[in-house]
């Protein structure tokens, strides 16, 4: 009994701990004005209508999304192939992958943006390009990982001679029985990768900054002008995260029945 | 007319040769098995002879064509594995097809030649499931349909039924050969079960560290085994050094090779003509279902028999008995 009284009570800590800044940052953004009192003075849609008013916000999601998506799909046209090649047919490579996901780890985001500058700034190539590339290898590890993974759980090696035996070609066994089989895993590193460039702020505000407004630049704007939209912009990306993982964890799940 | 023809086949990975100049050569129809120890090479044959392993000497005739440099999808070939290897994503019906659609056949001869086979492994009912949703004994029989259906010149199959159990097994092993020998298939089976090997077979190869131990019907590896090794790996034979023979018989004229079998079914309760009588002393008296094995000993040596079971069976209270051998059944080995 004791014991169990203790760990509701440590698990209540933690999750208040975790929890009331983000049932803060979400009163704030409804409230009409908080300074002196404990509770908001009155509650009100202002502040999102403002920003989902400002056609600034409106862009900045769109280029958001454009980044994130492009360096995603990007990442499972040309990456999801090669690892699966590497892991067949050229296994000895894999060692390779495995050094350049560890790191991707090593390298910080803020030595990544200089090196970056230096080797790109006068090559007279867009720097939303250069940063897209630099997407493309951080999300390695989630695309490396899931991929890897997923070919391990159908038994990859055996389907394709299956197929292959059957009269298929490597490049059609691999379409119609390999990506489908490792779909849903994928998706789910996609997501992942996804959300997580959607947060990105380190490289693309050293890269790009007010050239290319995405949500996070355009949110560290806002934090110096008004606490409101501020909040009101973390709302509505925690919401798009909240649904995002729902959706990865839904398709986890039903991945786990299936096999 | 040899159909299939394999000569001086030779693989070897990271040094280590795993098949040694192999010659093999299978007629049109016919059902061959390989069979062996772990680790002897036989799944490495059947794949080079799939395409799936390029060997570094040697080749291999199909129907009379060099197919060495063919890739597997060109082979013509159909293989089984042992872990099925369906395609997860497609039902029954799917995974047959996919054969057929890759040889861009019309939808429907498609459906005919689909229907046909599911027919033939007795799958009718089932086109809609899922690998997932079948028992192993039926993943096994859409596999094999998955094979059949395109008309392979020959069939290969990787120890199609070593994941299931002891009935199922059997039942399959029928199936199995009575498909066979209706589609008049040439089908080359590998197993390390000597008992399915010889239920199964028109011809054996029996293998050791990628060597051929030795070839033939099924009744001549039983009844003539050529080596020491092909004795002790195919049945319970007696195997006896010469020392030994002619202490069991008392009798040293005429034996002169080092080693010798003998089957232990070769033992009879009532005389034979010509041959020899032994008596022993009973150590150990086991059931084995239909047969009772005695492990018997004479003069120091020890071997087993085995009989018929008799329901009047009253060696329980017996302390020796007394056998007969036919001369003939003492084999000489190299
Ligand atoms: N791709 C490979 N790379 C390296 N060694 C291999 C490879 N495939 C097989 N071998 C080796 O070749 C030998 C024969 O293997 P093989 O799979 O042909 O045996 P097997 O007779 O089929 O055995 P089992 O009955 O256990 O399936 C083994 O020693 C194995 O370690
Ligand atoms: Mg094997």
């Amino acid at each position: 009994m004791k014991k169990s009284f203790y760990h509701y009570i440590t698990i209540g800590i933690v999750v208040l701990y975790l929890l009331i800044p983000l049932l803060g940052t979400f009163l704030y953004s409804f409230a009409t004005s908080w300074h002196k009192t404990i509770l908001p003075e009155g509650l009100t849609f202002k502040w999102y209508i403002e920003l989902f008013g400002d056609i600034r916000f409106l862009e900045s999601l769109g280029r958001s999304l454009i980044l994130s998506l492009g360096a995603t799909i990007l990442t499972l046209i040309i990456m999801v192939p090669a690892i699966f090649s590497i892991i067949l047919y050229a296994p000895k490579l894999e060692k390779i992958v495995q050094s350049l996901v560890v790191m991707t780890y090593a390298m910080p985001g803020i030595i990544l943006a200089v090196g970056l500058i230096r080797a790109y700034s006068t090559s007279g190539v867009s720097m939303v390009l250069i940063t897209i590339g630099a997407y493309f290898v951080g999300i390695l590890p989630y695309m490396y990982q899931g991929t890897r993974n997923s070919l391990r759980n159908i038994n990859a090696e055996t389907l394709m001679e299956a197929a292959e035996i059957l009269g298929a070609s490597r490049y059609t066994a691999f379409i119609k029985v390999i990506v489908p089989n490792i779909m849903s895993g994928i998706l789910v590193s996609s997501l992942l990768s996804f959300s997580i460039l959607f947060g990105e702020f380190v490289l693309i505000n050293l890269l790009v900054g007010g050239h290319f407004e995405t949500v996070q630049i355009y949110l560290y704007q806002k934090l110096s002008q008004s606490g409101h939209i501020a909040s009101a912009i973390v709302v509505c990306y925690f919401i798009l995260i909240s649904i995002l993982s729902a959706v990865m964890i839904k398709m986890t799940r039903q991945k786990k029945e299936t096999i | 007319m040899s159909f299939l023809t394999i000569e001086k086949i030779k693989k070897s990975f990271n040094n280590e040769t795993v098949l040694h100049h192999l010659n093999l050569s299978i007629k049109e129809g016919e059902f061959v098995t390989l069979l062996g120890p772990s680790g002897c090479g036989k799944s490495t044959l059947l794949r080079t002879i799939a395409g799936l392993i390029h060997p570094d000497e040697g080749t291999i005739h199909i129907d009379g064509k060099n197919v060495t440099e063919v890739k597997p999808k060109d082979r013509q070939v159909g293989m089984v594995f042992q872990s099925y290897a369906l395609f997860p994503n497609m039902t029954v019906q799917e995974n047959i097809e996919f054969g057929l659609k890759m040889k861009k056949l019309d939808k429907e001869s498609i459906k005919q030649n689909v229907a046909r086979v599911i027919e033939l492994v007795e799958l009718t009912g089932k086109e809609r499931s899922y690998p997932r949703e079948l028992s192993g004994g039926q993943q096994q029989r859409v596999a094999l349909a998955r094979s059949l259906v395109t008309q392979p010149k020959v069939l290969l199959l990787d120890e199609p039924l070593s994941a299931l159990d002891a009935q199922i097994r059997k039942n399959l092993q029928k199936q199995l050969r009575s498909i066979q020998q209706e589609l008049n298939m040439t089908t080359i089976l590998v197993t390390h079960d000597q008992e399915e090997a010889m239920a199964v077979s028109d011809y054996i190869y029996i293998m050791n560290k990628g060597h051929i131990a030795q070839s033939g019907s099924p009744h001549e590896i039983y009844t003539r085994p050529a080596s020491e090794f092909v004795a002790r790996f195919i049945g319970n034979y007696n195997v006896l050094s010469r020392k030994e023979i002619s202490n069991l018989f008392n009798d040293d004229n005429g034996y002169t090779r080092d080693i010798y079998a003998i089957r232990p079914e070769a033992f009879s309760e009532a005389p034979v003509k010509d041959g020899y009588e032994i008596t022993g002393k009973i150590q150990k008296m086991t059931m084995l279902g239909n047969i009772t094995r005695y492990e018997l000993e004479v003069n120091n040596v020890c071997f087993i028999a085995d009989h018929l079971h008799k329901i009047e069976e009253d060696s329980q209270k017996r302390e020796t008995i007394t056998l007969y051998l036919n001369r003939k059944d003492v084999i000489s080995l190299t």
